[in-house]
């Protein structure tokens, strides 16, 4: 099924919002989208873009007409609240780990330290359940230059599990330009991957 | 009238998002005029300065500004705030002390209470009292959209000018307040941020840059301009084109609200930085490691944006303590002059 936005007349942010809108009831396979101006449409390709959507534009005179297509298209979630693409693994959960801080419980740091960190290698024995990996406030460390635990990630990304790093957390700890593994990620991707998760586990 | 809550940012097309001309269409516009010649006329609108400088006597001289735009806050009296702000911050970027202003006011007054007009003055007048400003008069026409600044005067001396030239290879660029407020525009009128944020952003919006100019007063400062619709590169490039100089910045250092990095991958991105890239883009070379989203932060348009201070490099560390210590916290060392690949901003 293919959604078409008519938003020609609209200035920003309002084709985003009216985007996010759609893709938040109905998570469409393919959207269209109508502009009539430059802005919005970059606007609107980064916002697709980050949504996991391959965009695609033509532009008929004044009139940029953006598709935008999931990745993998066929088989869109029915009612998902947005539109991050599920890797497809033949999982039969799918687990969420939020990993909150560099160390592991309260206590001796240095052994919250070596607990997360064995954590972290150990996660692997979830095979296929283990869905997404999210870092946030401390825990971003894990992902930047400096961290024993990057080839870990590395691994578990070449498994398939998705690795996302707080863009906030990053910002506020000065390591945006150290990211070593995972995909720069916000609060909205965040929650929507709860809502997708089958059990989300925080740590 | 009880107070109604009423959302400013609903009433106007534009917020942070297409307010200011852009910069292109304007060089176009104003490209070639014949424009009266005067030998008192130190800096004029042929320097595209931040305020133009007249001399009055060996000693004195005028320096004079003009600000004005649609509300990018919901809050009357804090909108009010901003504009004086915004428009009070062109002089101190001269390096000039402000003394008289005059409201410049647009308003809607078949579908805007008075009261309101009323708080946004009082707003602004705050602002001037804090600058040591007086106000001398205005100047209202009814408008569909409204639209509130001052137009400013100040005093300087005529040989302590700080324009937007004369680098010098080695100093070092500081910036006296964070970037992102014109995303940060986007998403509050998108309804998008919390409270805590707007108030941060307004505040910091708010706040003169009447301390930072005071500050730089005591150090050898080369060249100053002030962070506004052209957004930091933009404003950047005004500097360094046709400087003989280039300029080396460092991006993990430009203080940012984080908020925008992730609005602008949301792609909630005003208007006017497509313009400012469209613009300045081909003088600035982004190294790899710079990622789109804050690229388009460093292009994001600025209301009431910090100072951008060039100061020689031994006394730049020294600067930025002083700074801190008149509690502009988030002043920072982002880049250096360097002495070529001349007229080119690289970013990495």
């Amino acid at each position: 099924m293919t959604n078409e936005l008519d938003c020609r007349g609209l200035g920003c942010p309002a084709p985003v919002l009216k985007i996010r809108e759609t893709l938040e009831k109905e998570a469409p396979a393919a959207i269209t989208v109508l502009i009539d101006n430059e802005a919005a449409w970059q606007n609107v390709c980064r916002f697709l873009e980050h949504q996991k959507y391959t965009i695609n534009t033509e532009k008929q005179g004044p009139v940029f007409r953006v598709v935008g297509t999931r990745a993998e298209g066929t088989a869109a979630p029915a009612k998902a609240p947005s539109a991050p693409t599920v890797t497809e693994r033949k999982a039969g959960k799918k687990i969420m780990v939020m990993v909150t801080s560099d160390h592991m419980g309260h206590g001796d740091d240095g052994l919250g330290d070596m607990l997360m960190f064995n954590f972290l290698k150990t996660l692997k024995e979830m095979g296929p359940d283990l869905w997404r990996l999210v870092f946030v406030n401390n825990g971003v460390t894990f992902t930047a230059e400096g961290s024993e635990a990057v080839p870990i990630l590395q691994e578990l990304a070449g498994e398939g599990v998705e690795i996302l790093a707080c863009g906030a957390c990053l910002a506020y700890l000065h390591l945006l330009d150290k990211i070593q593994i995972g995909e720069v990620s916000n609060m909205l991707d965040i929650v929507t991957g709860m809502q997708l998760a089958d059990s989300v586990v925080t740590i | 009238m009880p107070n109604k809550p009423i959302r400013l940012t609903q009433t106007v097309k534009g917020s942070g998002c297409a307010a200011k001309l852009a910069a292109g269409d304007l060089a176009r516009a104003l490209c070639g005029l014949d424009l009266p010649v005067d030998p008192d006329l130190i800096v004029g609108i042929d320097k595209a300065d931040d305020a133009g400088v007249y001399r009055i006597s060996d000693d004195l001289a005028l320096v004079q500004t003009i600000d004005f735009f649609p509300p990018m806050v919901d809050d009357p009296y804090c909108f009010g705030q901003i504009a004086a702000a915004n428009a009070l911050s062109d002089i101190y970027a001269m390096g000039g002390i402000p003394k008289t202003a005059m409201n410049v006011v647009a308003f809607p007054a078949k579908t805007l209470d008075m009261s309101i007009l009323r708080t946004i003055i009082e707003g602004g007048l705050s602002k001037m009292r804090e600058a040591g400003v007086v106000l001398v008069g205005g100047h209202t026409v009814e408008d569909s959209e409204l639209k509130y600044g001052l137009s400013v005067t100040g005093f300087i001396h005529p040989g302590r000018i700080l324009t937007k030239r004369n680098l010098q290879t080695g100093d070092r660029l500081i910036l006296t307040k964070p970037i992102g407020t014109g995303i940060v525009s986007t998403a509050i009128k998108a309804g998008l941020a919390d409270q805590s944020l707007t108030d941060r952003v307004t505040q910091a919006m708010a706040t003169l840059n009447r301390n930072a100019a005071l500050t730089m007063e005591d150090f050898p400062v080369h060249a100053c301009t002030d962070i506004t619709g052209f957004g930091f590169l933009g404003h950047l490039a005004e500097m360094v084109v046709d400087s003989g100089h280039g300029v080396r910045i460092t991006a993990a250092h430009v203080p940012m609200y984080p908020e925008a990095l992730e609005w602008a991958a949301m792609g909630l991105i005003p208007t006017g930085a497509y313009n400012n890239r469209n613009f300045r883009g081909s003088f600035v070379d982004f190294g790899t490691n710079v990622s789109q989203r804050v690229q388009d932060v460093l292009f994001d348009p600025q209301t009431s944006g910090g100072l951008l201070i060039a100061v020689a490099a031994t006394e730049a560390e020294r600067l930025v303590h002083a700074l801190h210590a008149t509690g502009i916290e988030s002043a920072a060392i982002v880049g250096e002059v360097i002495a070529e690949p001349i007229d080119r901003i690289i970013v990495d």
